[in-house]
């Protein structure tokens, strides 16, 4: 799934095309590879007050959706996480729902 | 000076002028203390995403100052005092966007270098994701 560090990052796009073909891989699905949506986009700075952004990352339940999921970065889920923390001090967002 | 984003939820028993008021107060208290107000955004009267004190919404306020530390705490004393203020938040941002600011232009010198990269045969499908992004 990982391609070595930064250059995976870089390196995302191009990678359906390769599965494309069938390489040395055999029995695998053909699944989406995930990418970091603030890598991808290039967002640096993860604003806590835009809640359209931070509700991307907030299944029905509240609950911060994990990297495993959405397949942030670190770097930007440890960013996305405190912004997300702030929106809902103030209310902007929600700790829970049910 | 540093730079904070200041957000204040007033109660919405008042209507917006007091409200208004009750906000320009605290306002008041930042720029006495020396502060300069660089943005000003009055966000208006809004849902919030869960009761606080049996409210289901606030009068929002939100202004980014450049402001003393000393200050920013003295206005946020006085917030937690207040009745009509249900919630107070401020940020010091100003270190975080320089870091930011200073990743993207890394990124941006690390493509610049690498010009010479076989493009991908087909472009990328998603184009309008980056018209989404709205401006902070």
């Amino acid at each position: 799934m990982r391609m070595g560090g930064g250059g995976g990052r870089s390196g995302g796009r191009g990678g359906a095309g390769r599965d494309g073909k069938g390489g040395p891989r055999k029995k695998f699905f053909v699944r989406r590879r995930k990418v970091c949506k603030f890598c991808a986009e290039k967002i640096e700075y993860i604003d806590w007050k835009d809640i359209k952004l931070l509700q991307g990352f907030i299944p029905e339940r509240g609950k911060i959706l994990p990297r495993r999921i959405s397949g942030t970065c670190a770097l930007h889920q440890r960013k996305l996480q405190t912004a997300i923390k702030r929106a809902r001090s103030i209310a902007l967002l929600p700790y829970a729902t049910d | 000076m540093r730079l904070y984003d200041i957000v204040v939820l007033v109660t919405p028993d008042l209507n917006d002028e007091d409200a208004a008021k009750v906000a320009a107060e605290y306002k008041k208290v930042l720029t006495d203390g020396g502060a300069t107000v660089v943005k000003e955004e009055p966000w208006g009267k809004r849902r919030l995403a869960f009761p606080i004190h049996r409210k289901r919404d606030a009068h929002y306020f939100y202004w980014q100052v450049d402001a003393a530390p000393a200050a920013v705490a003295e206005a946020e004393r006085r917030m937690g005092l207040s009745d009509q203020v249900l919630r107070h938040l401020a940020v010091r941002v100003d270190e975080e966007l320089k870091r930011s600011a200073k990743m993207a232009e890394r990124l941006r010198k690390k493509a610049a270098k690498r010009p010479p990269r076989p493009a991908p045969a087909t472009p990328p499908a998603e184009s309008g994701s980056a018209a989404e992004r709205s401006e902070s």
